[in-house]
């Protein structure tokens, strides 16, 4: 099939798996709580509802700063599945979290700018990480594409058992998950209210979730990318391992960022690394 | 005009410039002769670029058949005895002893006759790369010195303590361009150390123009490291003036140097080293922060540091696949790696440039050490864009911190609502500079494509300084750009501040800008008509890049750098939207940063970055990356002496 088509689908589709997502991730954490939780479909009530109320700001760079957020993390999507090479949307990756930094810095006030600075130390943490995985992946399949991945007769996950160890950790800060929810969480009651978005309203909260969801997604895709036996695999490996992230999230509380930034770090030194190296010297 | 006539021109023109400059006291004569001297420096490049063609390489002699002579040991003399001078006057010891060495073996050459008499017709060598490198000097240097006639009128009201030398200080930016012009043309090795040599003293005396004891200091730290590497090019010479063609630049790195050549080589990528700020010797540069911002945009972006990589390009066929051209290599990488760090504990925005600069030269130190087509590809590449975009920020950042009075990153608060226009062209800068799919992202992609192809340890460790390496960048250029943008309330003289920004700095910041979108524009052009065949030609093999196939990668690229320009401009024209104030628990809080303290009163809100303070300790950093790279290299060296 056409690989625009792909791409075409996540724009469409993306979000519609990401919001559904968010619903389950809401009433399973809400029964470990010993709660009913909302209905399924009410992160999409959610966002409709923002979409319709009244929008103040700060800074009015926000506002395109943000749509520049979700356009891009859909691109960075779009350009995975459409068959770009797998290095460069990673660049892609990067600058889409970047402009959520920059919207949230933007206004310049305390807790904003604080979530902001902090989210830039995630962005530090994790960013490392997505490069060596796509460099490991490229290594052990010889492909540079998502279709030339999936075709290829490398089990990935088998060759990449580091990578994967460190993907569940780094999955952690990209989903906003306890204890490296530092720069903004879902749940209420922290030293930093909403952290990123404590100024954000109406509509520019509607980007930030739409664009989450779309996030949600590719991570979803990255992990089909691991278990590249055939997709269906890689989405429930991508749903066994989001099971744990909530698991984890409602077992933990949040680390301080230096911790963070360790943590992350020496795990990609020594999996990712580790891997890579043992990768290259094999000669594969 | 024939293409030798017009290279020296390009040579010739701004020396006498330098030399009519020197002599001119009266402001208004001076300021016309540079704007005009400038505008014929850029014309004559760009018909040497045309009068080149597409040739793969063109050698020739001086005019009229003349042969050098003892030409070379007449200027060796003369630099020698500049650096002397100074030396005694401001009692250092280093620098006379280099200086001095560095004369005794031009003058052992010449009385042993070790030196052979060179190929007149073979003097000089133009190929692609020399002609990337002209335009490059011949473009964005011009427009660094018409812009240091508003940027020193600035200086000098805003520093009334320093004294005002603008004849020697305009004088040495046109000679400075000449030096650069005649190293970057030069075949015969010899001839291009006497311009290396004049690149080093003038670089020396700029940066301790205003002659404070600190920047005394900073200059002399510049000139020791500099004759150092001199000293090892001077070593290389000797080496190879007993190989047949050996002292013939084009020749030496023809193919991958073998036996008696690979030390020479080896010795020659050391003076490269130097040149370009490389740890062990990265201090000079940082030093040099010290003088006024159009040295530093000079310094970082069309010269200096640009003849060290021009250098190691240049090697890069005769060390591809050496055990020195890996550890060379691995110098430029560990060193991008440990700048980067101490480059997010950094607040001084001159000095991140500063180490932004030696990481990006880092990276080319690394393309050329490992010397593959596609890596030689990546490293013009990054030349030319970081070319651009850091002579844009240099002389941004000279704008900037004339009005506002600081160099503090911290201090650039709500600079986008403070100087609209001023932070439109800054942002061009950053996002030429490191804004993800862009010129120098595609070259670190690239290159990280083709260490993959690396065999062994040595690859895996390539790729891991990348991942890390391109991360910081994010996080320090992320810093910057979230003060750039943020929002304060301004009072009508915060306002008015950009208005005295002068039209020298306008026109040439302006057009650096506009030649950075031009630039991005042209990737793919720039790609198969200059740099692919130049790699084609060095390696005789197509670079295998991953460029302009892609229509979505092109797209991605060109919305990318327009992205926070544009957004800059959209706020600029200020739609009306609902005013909110920050939120501050329930206090009540405003965008002047005032807000009601506990017990009454009211409070100023101080937003600092973060340092990742108690994380990277920058010092100790800088100190372990000196030592590091420090010894990479001398098992370059001893390396080469020890395999034949």
């Amino acid at each position: 099939m056409n690989p625009a088509i792909y791409a075409l689908g996540f724009v469409v589709f993306a979000p519609v798996l990401g919001g559904l997502l968010a619903g389950v991730d809401r009433i399973v954490s809400a029964r470990m709580q010993g709660r009913v939780g909302p209905p399924l479909l009410q992160p999409f009530y959610d966002v409709g509802k923002l979409l319709q109320k009244r929008t103040r700001q700060i800074n009015p760079i926000a506002e395109p700063l943000l749509i520049a957020h979700l356009g891009y993390m859909a691109a960075t999507g779009a350009l995975l599945l459409g068959g770009t090479d797998l290095i460069f949307t990673v660049f892609v990756f990067a600058l889409a979290a970047l402009l959520l930094v920059l919207a949230a810095g933007s206004a310049n006030s305390p807790f904003s700018f604080a979530g902001a600075e902090r989210e830039l130390v995630v962005l530090l943490a994790s960013e490392p990480f997505f490069i060596l995985m796509m460099v490991a992946i490229c290594k052990v399949t010889g492909a540079s594409t998502f279709e030339g991945v999936l075709a290829s007769s490398q089990l990935v996950a088998v060759q990449l058992p580091g990578v994967l160890l460190a993907f569940l950790l780094v999955a952690t800060i990209k989903l906003r998950k306890s204890p490296f929810d530092i720069s903004i969480s879902h749940h209420p009651h922290q030293e930093l209210v909403s952290g990123l978005t404590s100024d954000m309203s109406g509509r520019l909260l509607a980007y930030v979730e739409l664009a989450h969801w779309y996030e949600s997604a590719l991570l979803c895709a990255f992990m089909v990318l691991l278990f590249n036996w055939s997709v269906p695999v890689g989405v429930l490996a991508f749903a066994v391992a989001y099971a744990l992230e909530v698991l984890v999230d409602n077992a933990t509380s949040r680390i301080k960022w230096q911790l963070v930034l360790r943590s992350t770090w020496a795990a990609t030194l020594l999996l990712c690394g580790g891997n890579l190296l043992a990768l290259f010297v094999m000669g594969r | 005009m024939s293409l030798p006539s017009i290279v020296f021109a390009l040579v010739v023109l701004p020396a006498v410039l330098g030399g009519i400059l020197s002599l001119l006291t009266r402001a208004s004569l001076r300021n016309a002769i540079v704007v005009i001297g400038g505008v014929l420096v850029a014309v004559a490049s760009v018909v040497s670029v045309v009068a080149f063609g597409g040739a793969d390489g063109t050698f020739f002699g001086l005019p009229g058949n003349v042969t050098l002579g003892q030409s070379l040991l007449v200027v060796d003399v003369g630099l020698t005895a500049l650096v002397v001078a100074f030396a005694v006057k401001h009692r250092r010891i280093l620098a006379p002893i280099l200086a001095l060495a560095q004369l005794g073996i031009a003058v052992y050459l010449e009385v042993a006759g070790r030196l052979p008499e060179p190929d007149p017709q073979r003097l000089f060598w133009v190929d692609r790369l020399s002609m990337v490198m002209i335009l490059v000097i011949g473009l964005i240097g011009p427009l660094i010195c018409i812009n240091a006639i508003g940027y020193m009128r600035a200086y000098h009201r805003s520093n009334p303590m320093i004294e005002g030398r603008r004849t020697v200080f305009f004088s040495l930016l046109f000679v400075f361009l000449a030096a650069m012009f005649g190293l970057v043309v030069s075949n015969y090795l010899p001839l291009m150390l006497v311009f290396w040599e004049i690149t080093t003293i003038c670089s020396f005396l700029l940066i301790g123009y205003t002659r404070t004891d600190e920047t005394i200091g900073y200059a002399f730290r510049a000139l020791n490291m500099n004759l150092l590497g001199g000293l090892g090019f001077g070593l290389a010479i000797v080496l190879l003036s007993n190989q047949p063609g050996g002292l013939d630049l084009a020749l030496l790195t023809h193919s991958p140097a073998a036996g008696a050549l690979l030390p020479a080589v080896a010795l020659l990528a050391f003076a490269g080293i130097t040149k370009s700020a490389q740890m062990p010797f990265s201090s000079w540069l940082i030093g040099a922060m010290y003088a006024p911002s159009p040295t530093s945009a000079l310094l970082h972006s069309s010269t200096m540091v640009k003849a060290g990589v021009f250098l190691l390009l240049r090697l890069s066929p005769a060390m591809s696949g050496s055990t020195v051209g890996y550890l060379v290599a691995f110098v430029g990488l560990l060193t991008f790696l440990f700048v980067s760090l101490v480059a997010v504990t950094e607040q001084n925005t001159k000095k991140v440039l500063a180490y932004s600069t030696i990481g990006s030269l880092g990276l080319i130190v690394g393309c050329a050490g490992i010397g593959t087509p596609e890596l030689a590809w990546v490293g013009v590449m990054i030349i030319i864009f970081h070319a651009l975009a850091k002579s844009l920020l240099f002389l941004m950042v000279g704008t900037i911190e004339n009005r506002l009075y600081t160099k503090n990153m911290e201090n650039f608060d709500a600079l986008l609502s403070l100087m609209p226009r001023v932070s439109a062209l800054f942002l061009i800068g950053i996002s030429g500079m490191f804004i993800a799919p862009f010129g120098i992202a595609i070259a670190k992609w690239t290159a990280i494509r083709a260490f993959l192809a690396v065999p062994g340890p040595a690859g895996a460790a390539m790729i891991l300084i990348m991942a890390f390496g391109s991360s910081l960048t994010i996080f320090y250029w992320g810093k910057l750009l979230i003060k750039v943008l943020s929002a304060r309330r301004q009072s009508d003289y915060e306002r008015s501040i950009e208005n005295r920004v002068s039209r020298y700095e306008w026109f040439t910041e302006g057009l650096l800008a506009l030649g950075v979108l031009a630039a991005t524009a042209c990737v793919g052009l720039i790609s198969d008509h200059v740099v692919g065949p130049y790699a084609l030609a060095a390696f005789s093999a197509t670079p295998r890049v991953f460029l302009a196939i892609d229509p979505a990668i092109l797209l991605v690229m060109l919305s990318a750098t327009l992205l926070l320009p544009l957004i800059g401009v959209i706020s600029w024209l200020s739609p009306t939207y609902d005013q909110a104030d920050f939120y501050a628990s329930g206090r009540s809080a405003n965008v002047g940063h005032v807000m009601g303290a506990a017990l009454g009163g009211i409070k100023r809100v101080t937003l600092r970055n973060y340092y990742l303070d108690g994380v990277i300790n920058g010092g100790l950093v800088f100190r372990a990356g000196t030592v590091a790279c420090g010894a990479v290299l001398a098992a370059m060296v001893a390396t080469s002496m020890v395999i034949r």
